[in-house]
């Protein structure tokens, strides 16, 4: 039975759409986990809140798409709107990342680095329950997806699409182009602008940099927005998927894999986060083509990635492009 | 019960029921600072030893342990779920503490999500996994704290199943009952940890913690003392979780085996004082009580349930700015919303009293409170 699964896994319609599938599940993660590796990358600074960030950009951007669509907007108009909102919970959370920075996460750089893991974790506490009360106003159920943020997705992007033998989604694709442009950006302002520079600079060795002249406060504080912005950005286009929607327990959902990418590349890196979220959403679509095929046990994407996690400890603790000396954290 | 300020206290202690969590979730919370707080390895997995304990006991008394039928003692089933996670945390200690700092959490929590999901999905353990196991008709009768085997020196415990006991002239309730024999074990398991801690052993695990490199300078194998402070914890978590299952009855991964069971654990460490040991307690005691205060769900009163009956319905519903009544917005913020503020209490602690209320007072006293208390009342010798 097993080879007979196994047969049917590797003809060409089967494999190409579960590689789709990955590259879809790839880029998602690539954009969750980015922001956290910018941040620990340069502060040593393992962020716990990033998931409930992530849900506040979902809800956001859910809200700016519910408020500017109704029924008879376009396909198109529904894309262009979609960027707008990505951009303006990119903003608003970049904001809130700074004001973060300034006010809580800058009195604790003296301290252990326990201490930045032990606040953002009481972070999360208060985002998620704030998140509740505000959704409690509004009368929104905080637990199910929400719905009529779902509902705000142009009709093409449910639709499936023929690429020769291979079935995919309009939203795979997209998701995949999305996050292309997510880690061409991402790149292109490392290693193409002077603030990248800068900030590549800081990763290397903080003090030195702030010898030669650099505002490392300043640098610390805009890359932390800037990751929280990201963290936002992520969530905006989590809305529209349906295996993950606006809800709040979606900040511990995306917070486990995006420490599994960030973890698995070796912390800080952005190169390694990249690569393991290929793994990462590779590894999820071939499981997840399995248990809906031909193993019954639930929970065994889930239970794959945490093991994949686990593997790339034991073997290679400071993952797949870490420096050693990171473990000192 | 009453007396002038009965209602005040009813408002601000919690229920019976809260306390009897208070103490088996504080003995867990107590065994996480043991590892944690003590080398300074944050096991960030720690709640799979929590759940295995739950699941241990309930396992045996639903007669799906092989060997051990239905009519186990508990006791024994505590310690066996004890021993279970002994091996369990040697098993992943093994690997885990070749690591250290961020990626010791890491591989930890790794750990244990890989259990978590695992027994989520793992239909032997209950005919629904997700909701999780609980006690069926094979174990009617409540688990028996005391000394297995002889009736008149054991008790039940549980919410419906516990023993009564009248004692001089008062009748104690099956969770009073509860209480008292839950807290016996708890403070059993907190002593023999606080022996380990006075110890050579738990000497060797605070130099860990303040310097690793020199501790292994010193001639300590260091990895061996981490994996036995590793196993110790374990045990004791284990029996925590072994308490709850036999006080609730049931368990389920949501409360047992996921991540956010250690970071209520973590909250209560930092709340109570990081490397205190039984400032855990405390800091528990803390968080529940916070809880309870600030929520509806408590039975025991809250402010909620006083301020409406305090404030009558005439100024309840008073229009405030935009139609909002004083009921209304007394509701928003109180009702079911106490992680707001436990979590901002919390972030406070972090940023404010980082050594915790134990470690405070430790730090003012000058020694530990047992110590330096009563030389501080009544000024002895020094």
């Amino acid at each position: 039975m097993i080879l007979e699964a196994l047969a049917e896994f590797l003809t060409l319609g089967e494999l190409g759409g579960v590689i789709v599938n990955g590259l879809a599940k790839s880029a998602l993660y690539v954009m969750i986990a980015s922001g956290l590796t910018l941040i620990f990358g340069l502060m040593g600074v393992l962020n716990f809140a990033h998931g409930s960030l992530t849900m506040v950009g979902a809800y956001l951007g859910g809200l700016l798409m519910v408020v500017t669509v109704t029924g008879g907007t376009a396909p198109l108009t529904r894309l262009g709107l979609f960027f707008v909102a990505i951009v303006v919970a990119f903003a608003l959370l970049t904001a809130l990342g700074g004001a973060i920075e300034t006010t809580i996460i800058r009195p604790l750089y003296d301290r252990p680095p326990i201490y930045q893991i032990l606040l953002t974790f009481g972070l999360t506490l208060v985002i998620e329950e704030l998140t509740r009360i505000v959704l409690g106003v509004y009368g929104l159920q905080p637990l199910s997806d929400w719905q009529a943020a779902l509902a705000t997705k142009p009709q093409f992007l449910r639709e499936p699409v023929a690429l020769g033998p291979v079935s995919a989604g309009w939203m795979s694709l997209f998701q995949i182009l999305l996050g292309a442009i997510t880690v061409v950006g991402i790149w292109a302002f490392l290693t193409r602008t002077r603030y990248g520079l800068y900030i590549r600079a800081g990763s290397e060795d903080a003090e030195m940099a702030a010898a030669l002249g650099i505002d490392v406060r300043q640098v610390f504080t805009v890359v932390f927005a800037l990751g929280i912005g990201l963290a936002g950005a992520a969530g905006t286009l989590l809305m529209w998927d349906p295996t993950w929607g606006a809800s709040v327990p979606l900040a511990a959902e995306t917070l486990l894999p995006a420490f599994i990418v960030v973890i698995v590349g070796g912390l800080g890196t952005f190169r390694g986060t990249v690569v393991a979220a290929l793994v990462v959403g590779m590894a999820d679509a071939v499981t997840t083509w399995w248990f809906q095929n031909v193993i019954e046990f639930t929970g065994l994407p889930e239970l794959v990635l945490f093991l994949v996690l686990v593997v790339t400890l034991i073997v290679r603790p400071q993952g797949l492009f870490g420096v050693e000396e990171v473990g000192g954290h | 019960m009453s007396s002038p300020v009965s209602a005040e206290t009813q408002m601000l202690l919690p229920t019976v029921e809260t306390m009897v969590g208070v103490l088996y979730f504080g003995l867990f919370a107590i065994s996480f600072d043991f590892i944690s707080g003590y080398t300074g390895y944050l096991s960030f997995g720690h709640a799979v030893f929590y759940g295995t304990g739950a699941y241990t006991v309930i396992l045996i008394a639903n007669g799906k342990v092989p060997l051990l039928g239905p009519g186990t003692p508990f006791m024994l089933s505590l310690l066996v779920g004890g021993l279970i996670a002994i091996v369990l945390a040697i098993l992943v200690g093994l690997v885990s503490f070749r690591l250290s700092g961020v990626y010791f959490a890491m591989i930890t929590l790794g750990f244990a999500q890989v259990f978590y999901v695992f027994v989520r999905g793992w239909d032997y353990v209950a005919t629904n996994p997700r909701d999780g196991p609980a006690v069926g008709p094979s174990h009617a009768e409540g688990f028996q704290i005391g000394v297995p085997g002889i009736d008149q020196l054991s008790l039940s415990i549980g919410v419906l199943t516990g023993d009564e006991v009248a004692l001089l002239g008062a009748t104690l309730s099956g969770t009073e009952v509860s209480y008292y024999m839950v807290g016996l074990v708890v403070l059993a398991c907190y002593f023999a940890m606080q022996r380990v801690i006075h110890s050579p052993f738990g000497r060797v695990l605070l130099a860990i913690r303040e310097n690793e490199e020199r501790a292994i300078a010193v001639g300590y194998n260091t990895y061996l003392y981490k994996l036995g402070a590793f196993a110790i914890s374990g045990f004791f978590a284990a029996v925590a979780g072994g308490l709850f299952a036999g006080f609730k009855r049931s368990a389920s991964p949501e409360n047992s085996f996921y991540f956010l069971v250690t970071g209520d654990a973590l909250l209560a460490s930092i709340i109570g004082g990081f490397g205190t040991l039984a400032g855990s307690l405390y800091g528990h005691l803390f968080d529940e009580t916070v809880r309870e205060f600030l929520s509806k769900a408590g039975q025991g009163g809250g402010l909620l349930p006083y301020l409406r009956a305090l404030l009558g319905q005439g100024t309840l519903d008073t229009t405030l700015v935009g139609g909002t009544t004083i009921g209304g917005l007394i509701d928003l913020l109180l009702n079911g919303h106490a992680s707001l503020y436990v979590g901002l209490v919390f972030v406070l602690f972090v940023l404010y009293v980082p050594d915790g209320l134990l470690g405070t007072l430790r730090a003012r006293l000058g020694g530990t409170f047992a110590e330096a208390l009563p030389a501080k009342l009544w000024g002895d010798s020094e």
